[in-house]
């Protein structure tokens, strides 16, 4: 007891700040969602008009950042397995300095060099046109939702990579070696003896990846031309436009409960893992 | 230990009176602008240092908030914050809004009526430094510019390209995806493309323009989304205003809605194509002035009104505005022309005249409308 004290007094300042900043937006945003401004009632207004407009762009929201999860995950694995089981020492030392690099490059500056990329005339197209690939007739944009993926990907594997091939790193390595001397091949170690040893690391960091790409508003703002567009998008919109924050924080409700399911996953992992969630 | 205490108290002294000197030696001029960045640039560059020139001991220090509404709500927002605060001055001396959020900050108490005790406030005589979408703004703002959009195009690829709405249809139907424009939410060039469609098609376009408001008109708009619904499916959309400018440079498109300022200074860059031309569809296209506005309780008033004074004098309307930013005038274009050199008041209207102006540059609609309308596009176009 008498060591709850000095316990206490420094938690206080993260508490705190987390409190004002954090919580309490939060819910009050979250209550507001239910606040009818024209009549000054509690209803469900604000969902009813957000379903009723942006039905197709909370579908397309789930969609996209589900599908990039998914292939940030597939491609980290690929990576972080390369790696771990490589070997060709010259080939992983290169893959190792360069997979990197697009962490240190921010959303919005990654949509920007998208933007120019994928379009229509863009290098992209230009590069495969030069090639013969395809025909400048029938080259395509892919300023839509594609685009978000692109970027998505690009921008989260490398953060992906970086946490499961540290776990691949710091597995216990006989099994490998001995899955190799009785003859298995690099694929099926993989899949076999390392991503289930790795397992929780993949799934926090596909959780992260998943929450940190639901959240970005640069990307889809740049990229996406007409609609569907992304939910965050929309947000700005509402309130920008209308300054209508009522409808904004029934979209953000459908966001949070999005992320929500993700939370609920990283915090059942953490528990899974030894009662702290890391 | 003696020694300690003189030290201390020395450099407090010291940093005392060097900041107690600096506040007397320093006045900062705060001033928030919305719109792109070359509206920053216009008061980092050219107005901002010439402003410290002419009042030594003066600093202005500008900071942008951004295009479209979305800028000018932060400022309103910050604005609003200090007056629910109770705070007795507020931070910002001069904020540069656009029409629908100027409105806004007029009806809910935030600036200061001043144009009548400052020399230029005789010069605002157009329509718009009355009237903000259908909110009475009459002394409480000077027109920073005027700009107006219109259609760009590629000579090369349109030989004659289409005049009105109804030849832009005839054209699209004849050439699907040659012509690209940004949508609702993507920048204003791309509303503007679909105000001057409901001009065209939704009937009663002067009083969609003028008021008075009434429910019952914006109810008759759903032929003229229906149409614009199919028109859509024939025309690219393109990433925001910039974007429409890089589509046409790629040519990927032919033709787009753009802000002729922006094509203006593009192309006055070499960032454009140099044979892209512009066009004013009739029935007409909007267009908008930004607003120099003094906050309702501004430390530094006299100095704010000095700078807007300034800003809005011939001198800086004609070498500022029209010579170096490629944007209409602000003030009573009168005062500006014998100002300039005829070439540069000629390069501006080169594409588009004077008449074309006059006849097919029309206002954004009055704000309820203008929600109804966007509102409507979501509901009616998008889905």
């Amino acid at each position: 007891m008498r060591r709850l004290g000095p316990a206490l007094l420094l938690m206080a300042p993260a508490v705190v700040m987390v409190g004002l900043l954090f919580v309490y937006p939060l819910l009050v945003s979250l209550a507001f969602a239910f606040r009818n401004e024209a009549t000054g009632a509690w209803d469900l207004a604000n969902f009813n008009k957000a379903f009723a407009l942006y039905g197709s762009d909370i579908a397309l929201t789930a969609g996209v950042t589900v599908l990039s999860t998914a292939l940030v995950g597939v491609f980290a694995i690929a990576i972080a397995g390369y790696l771990t089981l490589g070997e060709n020492p010259r080939a992983v030392s290169a893959l190792r300095w360069i997979y990197r690099w697009p962490l240190f490059i921010p959303f919005v500056v990654a949509a920007q060099l998208m933007r120019t990329f994928l379009a229509k005339n863009g290098m992209l197209n230009n590069a495969l046109m030069s090639l013969g690939v395809v025909d400048p007739l029938h080259a395509i944009s892919l300023l839509d939702w594609r685009g978000v993926v692109v970027t998505f990907v690009w921008k989260q594997l490398p953060f992906a990579a970086l946490l499961i091939s540290g776990a691949m790193a710091s597995m216990d390595r006989s099994m490998i070696e001995s899955a190799r001397g009785l003859g298995a091949g690099r694929f099926r170690i993989l899949l076999e003896i390392v991503v289930p040893q790795v397992q929780s690391t993949v799934m926090v960091a596909l959780i992260l990846s998943f929450v940190t790409m639901l959240s970005a508003l640069s990307v889809p703002m740049m990229l996406v031309a007409g609609s569907p567009t992304m939910l965050t998008v929309d947000m700005a919109w509402r309130v920008n436009s209308y300054g209508d924050y009522g409808v904004a924080n029934a979209l953000g409700f459908v966001s949070f409960a999005m992320s929500g399911v993700a939370a609920w996953f990283y915090l059942r992992q953490g528990i899974r893992d030894g009662g702290k969630p890391r | 230990m003696k020694n300690m205490h003189r030290s201390v108290a020395m450099s407090i002294a010291i940093a005392l009176g060097s900041w107690g000197g600096l506040a007397h030696a320093q006045t900062t001029l705060n001033v928030i602008s919305g719109g792109s960045q070359n509206m920053v640039d216009y008061i980092t560059d050219y107005l901002g240092p010439l402003f410290e020139k002419q009042n030594p001991g003066v600093k202005v220090s500008v900071v942008g908030t951004g295009p479209d509404d979305a800028g000018s709500q932060k400022m309103l927002e910050k604005l609003q914050a200090q007056k629910s605060a109770g705070v007795a001055t507020w931070d910002t001396d001069v904020v540069i809004p656009n029409q629908q959020k100027t409105g806004e900050m007029v009806q809910e108490g935030l600036l200061m009526k001043y144009r009548d005790s400052i020399a230029t406030g005789k010069y605002a005589v157009s329509q718009s430094a009355k009237q903000a979408l259908g909110v009475n703004v009459d002394g409480y703002v000077m027109p920073m510019f005027e700009s107006q959009t219109a259609i760009a195009y590629n000579p090369d690829l349109v030989k004659n390209p289409p005049s009105s709405y109804d030849e832009m249809r005839a054209f699209v139907a004849k050439n699907p995806k040659a012509f690209g424009y940004n949508g609702l939410k993507n920048g204003m060039s791309g509303v503007a493309f679909i105000v001057g469609w409901m001009y065209a098609y939704g009937g009663n376009p002067d009083t969609v323009q003028q008021g008075p408001y009434d429910a019952k008109n914006s109810a008759g708009w759903k032929k003229a989304f229906a149409d614009l619904k199919t028109f859509n499916q024939q025309v690219v959309f393109t990433p925001g205003n910039a974007g429409t400018l890089d589509m046409l440079n790629r040519g990927e498109i032919a033709m787009g809605p753009v802000w002729v300022d922006m094509f203006q200074s593009w192309k006055a860059e070499g960032r454009l194509a140099p044979n892209l031309r512009l066009k004013i569809l009739s029935p007409g296209m909007p267009g908008q002035p930004y607003y120099y506005a003094i906050p309702a309780k501004a430390k530094n008033v006299d100095l704010a009104k000095k700078f807007i004074a300034l800003a809005t004098s011939p001198e800086v309307q004609a070498e500022g505005i029209v010579k170096r930013f490629n944007w209409y005038p602000g003030i009573d274009a009168n005062v500006v022309k014998p100002s300039l050199d005829p070439k540069v008041w000629n390069a501006l209207f080169v594409d588009i005249t004077p008449a074309d102006l006059a006849k097919n540059g029309k206002p954004f609609p009055l704000a309820p409308y203008f929600k109804d309308l966007r509102e409507q596009y979501e509901a009616q176009v998008q889905n």
